[in-house]
């Protein structure tokens, strides 16, 4: 089973899912074979899954877990914080808010 | 039927998807351990050349190759 972060929430597929495609936000990806699980952070992307039991990810960036910085997370998380109070511009703002989704889903991923 | 769903924040603020998504992979990438990180922003890079078309016909090319601005 594979449990994906699409945008609407986390999303369990299993063998014979449905034929889907679904937008992912930043999150955690987790592959469950057996007693096994390999957990992946994607960036973004998209989920399709197809009706012969295939799914396919498209993302642009996703690492294992254990390559992400701790550190960098946290200090990445108050730099976007602060930048949205002091962002002027829809755009700014925008993308100040990307930061601190990104950076919140990074974290979580760590410490979930 | 609603005319438009929920728009994204993103979208909202006249971002595209594309754009949306490389910013979310650039901040990825920050926040990478050594040696990973080092590899992630060669895969930042990008080599490409653009020119105007006018009249039909191409004006001269301009190669861009760095890495991508946020």
């Amino acid at each position: 089973m594979v449990i994906v972060p699409a945008t609407t929430g986390q999303m369990g597929v299993l063998p014979g899912h449905v034929a889907t495609i679904a937008e992912l936000k930043p999150g955690v990806l987790s592959v469950h074979e057996g007693n096994e699980t390999t957990k992946y952070f994607v960036s973004s992307g998209f989920v399709f899954i197809h009706a012969n039991s295939f799914a396919d990810i498209i993302a642009v960036e996703a690492v294992p877990l254990d390559q992400i910085d701790a550190n960098l997370v946290q200090k990445g998380l108050v730099e976007f914080t602060q930048k949205l109070s002091s962002a002027t511009t829809d755009l700014e703002k925008a993308e100040a808010q990307i930061g601190i989704d990104v950076h919140s889903a990074l974290n979580s991923a760590l410490t979930g | 039927m609603a005319p438009n769903a929920a728009v994204p924040f993103w979208r909202a603020a006249g971002m595209t998807y594309i754009t949306y998504s490389n910013i979310c992979a650039n901040l990825v990438r920050n926040c990478l351990k050594e040696p990973y990180k080092t590899e992630a922003l060669t895969r930042e890079k990008v080599h490409f050349s653009i020119s105007k078309w006018t009249d039909g016909k191409p004006e001269k090319p301009t190669i861009r190759s760095d890495s991508p601005e946020e």
